[in-house]
């Protein structure tokens, strides 16, 4: 018999064949904890790993599913990146008070977690009369909002903090807080802490269907048809969050995809922006933003438009799309028109038409909690909505919170990204371990070295996806045509898997046909 | 070795234009050249391309009056370097440039980060494919199996897989044609070949390379937009909002872009659009001292074209050398 709470969770990955590592394939439900488990958690976005990281905090049997083959592949992919401050949200709300107490979290957590992040400040632009008459408004929403710390600027004072901005510029407001992060760290961060302290992580398994929802023990059906059985469930599914609801009963809601597109900028613009951008929003729409991120590059984005759900092309870029993004930033940035762009991706947001930041324990039957519709802040949000979520849980559902002396909340040092710390800049480094001379991805001189280190942290990722957002290889101007290949063999060689079984992101992805 | 080496010319890029150019200063008794690269052989582009039975022959060696292998041309390029002996790092990549020290750093598995100072630095760098946002005409989601054509040659040419059967090609150059034919010698299907322009850009390589099974590939000009489709990999791209062609994966060949980053990095003058670094009537570099050659300068020139062209930019190396000694 196992102790009840595992040193460290177990992984696995539910894959048909060979593309997988055979000790990591999942194939039946005996490979997991021999009791029920405490908390399922479905979904590994930001929301669904922060809540796995605060519970693991505890003394508990956990488990963390999601349907994709890495963490954060859904909703939290594709986003702006940014740690708002709150100043905008609607006063009083759930989602401003969780906004604004994570905003004080991140800088802290981010020592913990290990995710690169940097406080640039936002700089709020009106380059019109309309707009400029908005910033008083806008100005105390943010006071209200508990964000004191803006200021409202003359034009002089915009041009100063953001040189190249449009010759339009009436005014403007700063917001020194509002800062850039590796969102792709997030969840990666979130989950391997929770691995740690016991969680078990099983991915490429879609949950379909829920048994025995009204009894203290529930089950969990996966697409493959195995049970799990558990006595609490949180659905934070994102966009397939209403799926799974109907299967407990839980109460009707509705959701969309929103499509938001942006378009990435080759490094050599990034010097000349140091802030976000923010428009001003109108009547009509809530503009463009100009977004300089932390791996080096520039983003214009995003846009906003709905779909209905299952929409195969809601996850689309579009030429028009693109244009929209180009005219709307070189109002703020005249010579973005003009710039070279590198790339151009799309997000899709988790729209609600109950409203955002939906939350209801017992949904249906007592231990079940739906999350959803945490539509455009759950990057920022998410340690903040986790420990509410954990103090609910405790208080709706019963859940029973003994802390496990053991856990732990950080990362080890040597889980900062390499990109980021940039190993061949030090020669002992090299020294050591040579791969970390052999540069494979030229654009944003990414070694062999760092490569080999994704493919062995804890959550063993294998696809080119999830190197990718581990690494930042592939990302770079040539998109791919110098290192793809390259790293593709390197995984083949680094776990076992013949080259042609190698994927973009999961079975149906295989780089040869 | 110390971190702080000092050489008459470093030449960053051992494809055919670097070798060029390493033979043409040798010629002209040059001594102390260094050759950098940050492959793990020499010959750039053509060492991609590998000896196959029953494969297609895409470099041609005017010198020699044949049509080789591109492994075949790296050989025929080897031999040559043997005899001028320059020193070659391989495996080293140059992160950046000191214009006015006309120093580079360079990073390798053996050194780490290392600097070399030189005399005179000269650019080969070669150039890449456009990727789908440079082209402006595609849309959709990037799915998987979608490879530049230089990707799917390393994935069949090195690795002996077969990544698609049934492909469409974006672009309708030499490249695009030459993916086509050896993706037909592999087992795929004859390619769908889009492009913009109403007729292809190079069919007299559709001839050349297709002759052999007398069927070619299908040619659709005047494509004013595409979106790819697929969930996982590709499997269809849309043309002009209407036709959906189906396929089990997408190569784009377009036009080139110069790698002629580290110039930028360094601030020397560099078109911001094609990104062609600009050069005098010796290829000089807006910075004194500094060269570029092949293709590097911009457009589509063949190896052959490189070769000959580093060997003649070596004159002009030559010249500056002797002139500020
Ligand atoms: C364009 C755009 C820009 C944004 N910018 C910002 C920003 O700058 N700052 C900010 O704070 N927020 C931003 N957001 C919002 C933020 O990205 C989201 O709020 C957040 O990612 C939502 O996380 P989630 O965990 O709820 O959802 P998701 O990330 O979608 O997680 C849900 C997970 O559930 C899994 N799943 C679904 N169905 C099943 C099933 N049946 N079985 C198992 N697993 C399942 C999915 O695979 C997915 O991984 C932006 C969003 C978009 C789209
Ligand atoms: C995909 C593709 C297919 C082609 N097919 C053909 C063909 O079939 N036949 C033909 O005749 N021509 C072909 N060409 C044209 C080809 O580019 C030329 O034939 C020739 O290879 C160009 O020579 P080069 O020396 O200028 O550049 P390259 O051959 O590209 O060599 C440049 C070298 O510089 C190195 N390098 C670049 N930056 C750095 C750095 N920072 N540090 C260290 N090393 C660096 C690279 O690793 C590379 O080895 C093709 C081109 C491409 C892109």
């Amino acid at each position: 018999m196992k102790s009840q709470i595992d040193v460290s969770g177990r992984i696995f990955y539910e894959w048909p064949d060979e593309g997988c590592r055979k000790e990591m394939r999942f194939s039946d439900p005996s490979q997991l904890a021999e009791e029920p488990y405490d908390v399922v958690i479905i979904g590994a976005g930001v929301v669904g790993s922060a809540l796995a990281y605060k519970l693991s905090q505890y003394k508990l049997r956990l488990l963390l599913v999601d349907k994709n083959y890495d963490v954060g592949e859904g909703t939290s992919k594709g986003s702006s990146a940014i740690i708002h401050t709150g100043f905008d949200a609607a006063v009083g709300t759930l989602e401003s008070q969780l906004v604004t107490k994570a905003s004080i979290m991140w800088p802290e957590l981010i020592e913990n977690l290990k995710i690169p992040f940097q406080q640039c400040g936002a700089v709020l632009i009106a380059v019109d009369n309309e707009q400029y008459n908005q910033l008083e408004k806008i100005h105390q929403k943010a006071i209200d909002n508990g964000v004191t710390d803006v200021k409202v600027l003359t034009s002089g004072e915009v041009k100063e903090l953001v040189p190249n901005v449009s010759p339009e510029a009436r005014g403007g407001m700063s917001i020194p807080r509002e800062s850039i992060i590796d969102a792709f760290s997030i969840p990666i961060a979130f989950s391997e802490v929770a691995l740690a302290n016991g969680t078990d992580i099983l991915l490429g398994v879609e949950i379909v269907d829920v048994e025995d929802a009204d009894k203290s023990i529930k089950k969990i059906v996966t697409a493959s048809g195995k049970s799990i059985p558990t006595k609490l469930i949180v659905n934070v599914a994102g966009l397939g969050s209403s799926k799974i609801t109907p299967k407990y009963n839980g109460k009707f809601f509705d959701l969309n995809p929103r499509r938001g597109q942006f378009i990435i900028y080759d490094e050599f613009s990034r010097s000349m922006v140091d802030k976000i951008l923010l428009p001003i929003p109108t009547a009509q729409t809530k503009g463009v933003l100009v977004i300089p991120t932390i791996s080096g590059n520039l983003l214009a984005g995003p846009t906003a438009e709905d779909f209905p759900l299952d929409d195969e092309t809601a996850a689309d870029t579009t030429i028009d799309g693109l244009e929209l993004m180009l005219k709307g930033a070189s109002r703020l940035m005249p010579s973005l028109k003009d710039l070279p762009r590198i790339g151009s991706f799309a997000g899709i947001r988790c729209a609600c038409s109950q409203g955002t930041y939906q939350i209801r324990y017992n949904d249906g039957h007592p231990g079940i909690l739906t999350v959803s519709g945490i539509r455009s802040t759950g990057v920022t949000s998410s340690p903040a909505l986790a420990e509410y979520l954990v103090e609910g849980l405790a208080k709706e559902c019963g859940l029973s919170l003994v802390k496990n002396p053991e856990a732990t909340d950080s990362r080890p040092e040597n889980r900062w990204p390499g990109w980021w710390k940039r190993p061949y800049e030090n020669n002992g480094a090299v020294k050591n371990r040579p791969e970390y001379g052999r540069i494979i991805c030229n654009c944003e001189n990414i070694s062999q070295g760092e490569i080999i280190d994704a493919l062995s942290s804890p959550l063993q990722p294998f696809t080119l996806d999830a190197i990718k957002r581990r690494t930042w290889t592939q990302t770079g101007r040539c998109q791919g045509f110098d290192c793809m290949a390259k790293i593709a063999k390197i995984i083949s060689e680094h776990c076992n898997i013949p080259l042609n079984k190698i994927t973009k992101k999961g079975p149906g992805s295989e780089i040869a046909c | 070795m110390n971190s702080e080496n000092h050489v008459k010319v470093a030449i960053i890029g051992a494809g055919p234009s670097g070798i060029g150019l390493a033979l043409g200063l040798a010629k002209r008794g040059v001594k102390s050249v260094l050759l950098i690269d940050r492959n793990e052989e020499i010959g750039g582009i053509p060492s991609v391309y590998k000896k196959k039975q029953g494969g297609v022959r895409t470099f041609i060696n005017l010198i020699r009056g044949r049509v080789v292998f591109g492994e075949q041309y790296t050989q025929w390029l080897a031999g040559k370097l043997a005899k001028a002996e320059p020193a070659i790092w391989l495996k080293s990549k140059v992160i950046e440039v000191e214009p006015s020290e006309k120093r580079i750093t360079l990073i390798n598995p053996d050194q780490g980060k290392v600097h070399v100072t030189a005399n005179a630095v000269v650019m080969a760098c070669g150039a890449r494919e456009n990727s789908s946002i440079e082209l402006g005409w595609l849309s959709g989601t990037r799915t998987g199996r979608t490879f530049f054509s230089k990707t799917l040659l390393e994935l069949m040419d090195h690795h002996n897989v077969l990544p698609i059967k049934q492909p469409v090609i974006v672009g309708s150059d030499l490249n695009a044609y030459a993916a086509a034919a050896k993706l037909r010698t592999m087992g795929a299907s004859n390619a769908t070949i889009l492009d913009t322009r109403s007729r292809p850009k190079s069919p007299l390589y559709s001839r050349i390379y297709f002759q052999r099974w007398k069927s070619y590939p299908k040619y659709h000009g005047k494509v004013k937009s595409a979106r790819f489709i697929g969930n996982g990999a590709a499997s269809a791209i849309e043309v002009n909002n209407s036709m959906t062609i189906p396929c089990d994966g997408i190569v784009l060949s377009g036009d080139l872009i110069p790698n002629s980053e580290l110039a930028m990095l360094a601030h020397m003058n560099v078109e911001v659009h094609s990104r062609k670094p600009v050069v005098n009537s010796d290829y000089q570099l807006s910075e004194p001292g500094w060269f570029a050659t092949g293709n590097i300068l911009g457009g589509f020139h063949s190896a052959e074209w490189c070769y000959l062209h580093g060997k003649r930019v070596a004159k002009f190396v030559a010249t500056y050398l002797k002139n500020n000694k």
